[in-house]
């Protein structure tokens, strides 16, 4: 990577390698300079605070044609992919680029957080039909805005989880090896169970009863499906669907063989120090909190609900906190591949202590001393509908691999905050969620329907109790 | 698009070459020929990808084998890639020419150092068949599941077959084969319909014993089809005249059709009046070669060694055709084939800057003698990159002497760019076969290249260069075995496709080509930025399969009676 770099006014290491700065005052361009990775790792802890700020100027900033915003001759797609024909929109409300600002939508209830319907997005893979502008689920499925609070420990249970799977899979396969016999191994991370595969002598695995994880045993924590590994590898497809910003580690020459993917006019639009600086905000935010605020109605309600949503079979995948060995984030992450950076491309990785984060000190640790993340989920995939409850069976494209009606078992850690609800934001209420749940949730949710209306209550109680602090 | 100059030196200005005709004499012989003007419309292209490193290290991984020898070994020098212990890593068989042929078998751990230890061979019978070995190729012929060889020789050639634990014994008496006695430097092997057993294809060179020799005696080739019954007889052979002195074959399925022809490379050396040559090779028919009324055009090229890759996806391969001076890449004439039915090529090695014709370092501006050729993707980007084995013939003064190895990489404007000397394959030596396979299971392609007179040379793909610092990691990588039940369990003629976003990915499994050199096993195929594709295979009967999600980074056993994939991970 790239050496060469001056120190800027703050704390913060950039470069002006790429772009020289011709701005005035006034000027509406975000990027007058660029993050260097390299200086910003070399420089260590005291270049965090400047580089998380800097991570929130561009998660609020809007870009413009001078930084290289819109992709005119590029689509949203995951892998570098030309139009086929014509010239992108400035914006699309469909097809993208939609939106010149993160927080454009990310904003409810404080930057970083959902969002109403009104800033739903539409997903599609970006290939074939990759323009349209119907807001038919043929064409792509919309989905409502997640919040990133608490992303970086979000990030990092998944990193520990996706170790502790491959490494049942790693001894399966050893004892297989060495036995000279089938193996038969439970794939169990933080006492969540992914099924389970079965290694053979010959080094074959067969992968046939996996469940609720990638078959490269890659949990994936983020988007409604669980589909990206990490914020970076987020951040990077964001930026290109719904801003048109292309990330030099995935669009730029060593991959397409140009500096101009998108033919935007401005080469090596956004570099690696930038979506680190973006990663390095996302990962610091805070985790949303439970209200202590309440009236006595409400804690003692919520209190009971809290017993309930455990009762009811809602915490078998809702799971209320999964331990975490250390709170140490690196960036780039361990299991990105080629597109997004590696830790092997750099000469050192830049690395946030959460532990140092105000935050930390809200949390609580197990006799282990492992932080316990109060995260309300099992970071897995469930099949979420059945021939009678089928409400959230309202997409009709799998998504990277991920059928149509499976998803991601969503983080209820602010849902007190973050209506609508469901991956579209069809629901308005949480009562009307929960009546949404089938498929494997079906049991949980008949539970729920089957209790007296004063538990429901309570439950209700108790989630709406979960929220994302605004000042 | 736009370039920027700055990261983008390509230059505009065309390169003027005239044509120079030369006098060449050697030990064996002098001939005049003329070097074709190189069609290359721009000055070569500076790579803008990632340049892989190439880190010779035959010695320190106990690859000791030289291929040497009077003139019969002036050509020839392959070898065989092949697991033959079950360990997944692909072993070594090297031809040696006057000397013994080696086997070395992978001791390598996955993502280390190369690793070899040799394995004496055990099936001389006291009439030297270890001795004379031109090459090699892998092909499970009688289907028990251990990979057998059929080895090239200078005199008889060997039906080697192969047991546990690489052990090989030689089957020809079982098999009914006569060995095809001559002088072979070319083979070709496939699973016609119904049959239980391959066809194979032997390619011959001179007649040594006739009047004139070497010019004008090139032998006839052979076609051997397996006769009725349940285990391998090759007592039939069928000739493939006239013969142009064979030096690559290599069946392929040009236009799509589900039958594949035979493509033949001849060294026009020391033929009058013949060219390169294709067979129509259908069921239960005599072969018959593509003429001018089928639309084949003539081409006589000094033929070396024959490789095909879809270069640009479009379904119909592309063919390298190496040779003394520039290499011929030739594409289905779009207008002139009529999607297919008429096998008319042109040759685009010019303006895709694939011609290598002269060496690109070391300054000697003679032509180059271009021996194996074959498309794989070094460094992972998703393009087809193009190696090509160099080497003097001998003594031949009127050739580069110091030829070095082709490392043409794909670029995404359709060109190739050479990065041989960044890559450190540019060895003063004498190249001829190569085996291009991933030795030490870690996703990047390594190379191995017999040479003449000298110790082969082992390269070990570190990965990116960077700088001055340690090489980098390339892009996203799939490996991919085939099986199927017999016949033909290693679906021998399948063609695999890998799509990632709107790119797809061509591979077939072959057995043939290049010059005298083989590898069967994992096929290997580069993803770029992709961590997900979409693998379908066209068995050899034809029948798609449905497609199987992949992840990146992955060995993907492909099993076709099973509806999932299944990955596989190495045991050390």
């Amino acid at each position: 990577m790239k050496k060469a770099a001056m120190a800027a006014g703050v704390a913060i290491v950039v470069s002006g390698a790429i772009g020289q700065v011709h701005s005035a005052s006034w000027d509406e361009k975000v990027f007058t300079s660029h993050v260097d990775f390299d200086a910003v790792a070399k420089a260590g802890p005291e270049a965090l605070p400047a580089l998380i700020e800097r991570g929130r100027q561009l998660f609020k900033a809007k870009f413009t044609l001078e930084d290289g915003a819109g992709r005119p001759k590029a689509t949203q797609a995951i892998v570098p992919t030309k139009r086929k024909t014509g010239t992108n929109p400035p914006f699309s409300r469909t097809s993208g680029p939609d939106s010149n600002s993160c927080a454009g939508c990310h904003n409810d209830p404080i930057t970083g957080g959902s969002a109403d319907f009104v800033a739903n997005v539409f997903v599609s893979e970006g290939f074939e039909s990759a323009a349209f502008d119907n807001t038919d689920p043929t064409f792509s499925s919309e989905r409502h805005t997640i919040a990133l609070m608490g992303a970086g420990l979000i990030e990092l249970l998944a990193r520990e989880m996706t170790a502790d799977l491959q490494r049942a899979r790693d001894e399966a396969v050893k004892q297989a090896r060495v036995g000279g016999k089938d193996i038969h191994a439970d794939l169990v991370a933080k006492g969540v169970r992914f099924g389970s595969i079965l290694a053979h002598p010959d080094g074959i695995v067969d992968l046939d009863q996996i469940e609720g994880v990638d078959a490269d045993l890659v949990l994936r924590p983020f988007s409604r499906k669980g589909v990206f590994a990490s914020i970076r590898q987020f951040t990077i497809n964001a930026m290109n669907i719904h801003h048109g910003m292309e990330a030099t580690e995935r669009f730029g020459v060593r991959w397409t063989g140009t500096h101009d993917f998108s033919e935007s006019g401005v080469p090596d639009a956004v570099t690696p120090g930038d979506i680190s600086a973006l990663v390095a905000f996302q990962a610091s935010l805070p985790p949303p909190t439970v209200k202590q605020d309440l009236p006595d109605d409400w804690r003692i309600a919520a209190d009971e609900g809290a017993k309930q949503f455990t009762a009811l079979g809602c915490a078998s995948c809702h799971i209320a906190t999964l331990p975490l060995k250390s709170l140490t984030f690196t960036d780039p992450a361990p299991y990105d591949m080629a597109g997004t950076l590696r830790a092997s491309e750099t000469e050192r990785s830049i690395q946030i202590d959460l532990s140092k984060m105000p935050f930390a000190s809200q949390l609580q640790k197990n006799e282990k001393g492992e932080w316990l993340i109060p995260l309300f989920s099992d970071l897995k995939r469930h099949l979420m509908v059945d021939a009678q409850v089928n409400a959230l069976g309202n997409e009709l494209q799998a998504q990277r691999f991920v059928e149509r009606d499976v998803f991601l078992t969503p983080r209820l850690w602010g849902v007190g905050s973050t209506a609508p609800y469901g991956h579209r934001g069809d629901f308005r209420s949480l009562d009307e969620i929960i009546r949404a749940h089938g498929g494997e949730a079906r049991f949980a949710r008949d539970a729920y329907l089957g209790a007296d209306k004063e538990m429901r209550d309570d439950v209700i109680a108790f989630l709406r109790s979960l929220e994302i602090k605004a000042p | 698009m736009t370039d920027f100059p700055s990261n983008d030196r390509r230059l505009r200005f065309p390169r003027k070459q005239a044509s120079a005709c030369v006098l060449f004499v050697s030990a064996i012989a002098f001939v005049m020929f003329c070097v074709a003007p190189a069609r290359a419309e721009d000055a070569p292209q500076k790579p803008l990808g990632d340049i892989p490193i190439m880190h010779e290290e035959a010695a320190a991984a106990d690859l000791n084998s030289v291929y040497d020898g009077p003139w019969e070994f002036f050509v020839g020098g392959g070898g065989a890639a092949v697991d033959c212990d079950g360990s997944g890593f692909p072993s070594v068989f090297l031809a040696g020419g006057k000397n013994p042929a080696k086997l070395f078998v992978n001791k390598s751990t996955a993502g280390g150092p190369l690793r070899f230890e040799e394995k004496p061979l055990t099936f001389d019978t006291g009439h030297h068949e270890l001795e004379g070995i031109i090459g090699a190729y892998p092909i499970d012929i009688d289907g028990d599941g251990h990979m057998d060889m059929f080895v090239l020789r200078v005199g008889g050639n060997l039906l080697l077959k192969g047991g546990p634990d690489c052990s090989f014994t030689i089957a020809n008496k079982e098999w009914g084969f006569d060995g095809d006695p001559g002088w072979t430097t070319a083979f070709a092997a496939e699973w016609e319909p119904g049959q239980k057993f391959p066809t194979l294809a032997i390619g011959h060179y001179v007649d040594r014993h006739a009047p004139g020799s070497p010019w004008g005696t090139c032998e006839e080739n052979s076609l051997y089809r397996p006769q009725p019954g349940d285990k391998p007889d090759y007592s039939v052979r069928t000739p493939l005249a006239p013969g142009f002195c064979a030096l690559s074959m290599l069946f392929t399925d040009w236009n799509k059709s589900g039958t594949a022809s035979l493509r033949v490379s001849n060294d026009r050396q020391y033929y009058r009046g013949g060219e390169e040559q294709m067979w129509k090779i259908e069921p239960d028919k005599t072969p018959k070669l593509y003429g001018r009324a089928d639309g084949w055009r003539h081409v006589s090229i000094f033929g070396m060694g024959i490789a095909e890759g879809d270069i640009d996806g479009d379904g119909y391969p592309e063919y390298a055709l190496t040779s003394m001076g520039d290499t011929k890449l030739q594409k289905l004439d779009a207008e002139e084939s009529g999607k297919g039915e008429a096998p008319v090529y042109r040759d685009i090695a010019g303006e895709r800057g694939a011609t290598a014709h002269i060496p690109y370092a070391g300054g000697d501006q003679k032509p180059s003698t271009g021996w194996h050729s074959e498309f794989a993707d070094f460094n992972n980007d998703g393009l087809l990159d193009l190696f090509i084995a160099k080497g003097n013939v001998e003594q031949m003064p009127d050739f580069a002497s110091f030829d070095p190895n082709n490392l043409l990489l794909g670029q995404w404007n359709g060109k190739f760019a050479e990065a041989g000397a960044e890559a450190g394959i540019a060895l003063n030596r004498k190249g001829r076969g190569a085996l291009i396979s991933d030795f030490n299971l870690d996703g990047k392609l390594d190379i191995l290249v017999v040479n003449r007179g000298a110790p082969a040379s082992l390269f070990r793909n570190l990965g990116a260069k960077v700088d001055d610092g340690p090489p980098g990691p390339m892009g996203n990588w799939s490996e991919i075995r085939l099986s199927e039940p017999n016949p033909n369990r290693n679906a021998v003629g399948a063609k695999i496709a890998v799509k990632t976003g709107t790119r797809t990915m061509m591979r077939t499994i072959q057995v043939g080509g290049g010059d005298a050199s083989g590898h069967a096993g994992w096929v290997h195929v580069g993803l770029g930025t992709a961590e997900r594709a979409e693998i379908r295979v066209q068995w050899p009967d034809g029948e798609w399969s449905y497609p199987y999600r992949v992840f990146a980074n992955q060995f993907v056993v492909v099993d076709r009676t099973k509806a999932q994939a299944a990955y596989w991970y190495p045991g050390r």
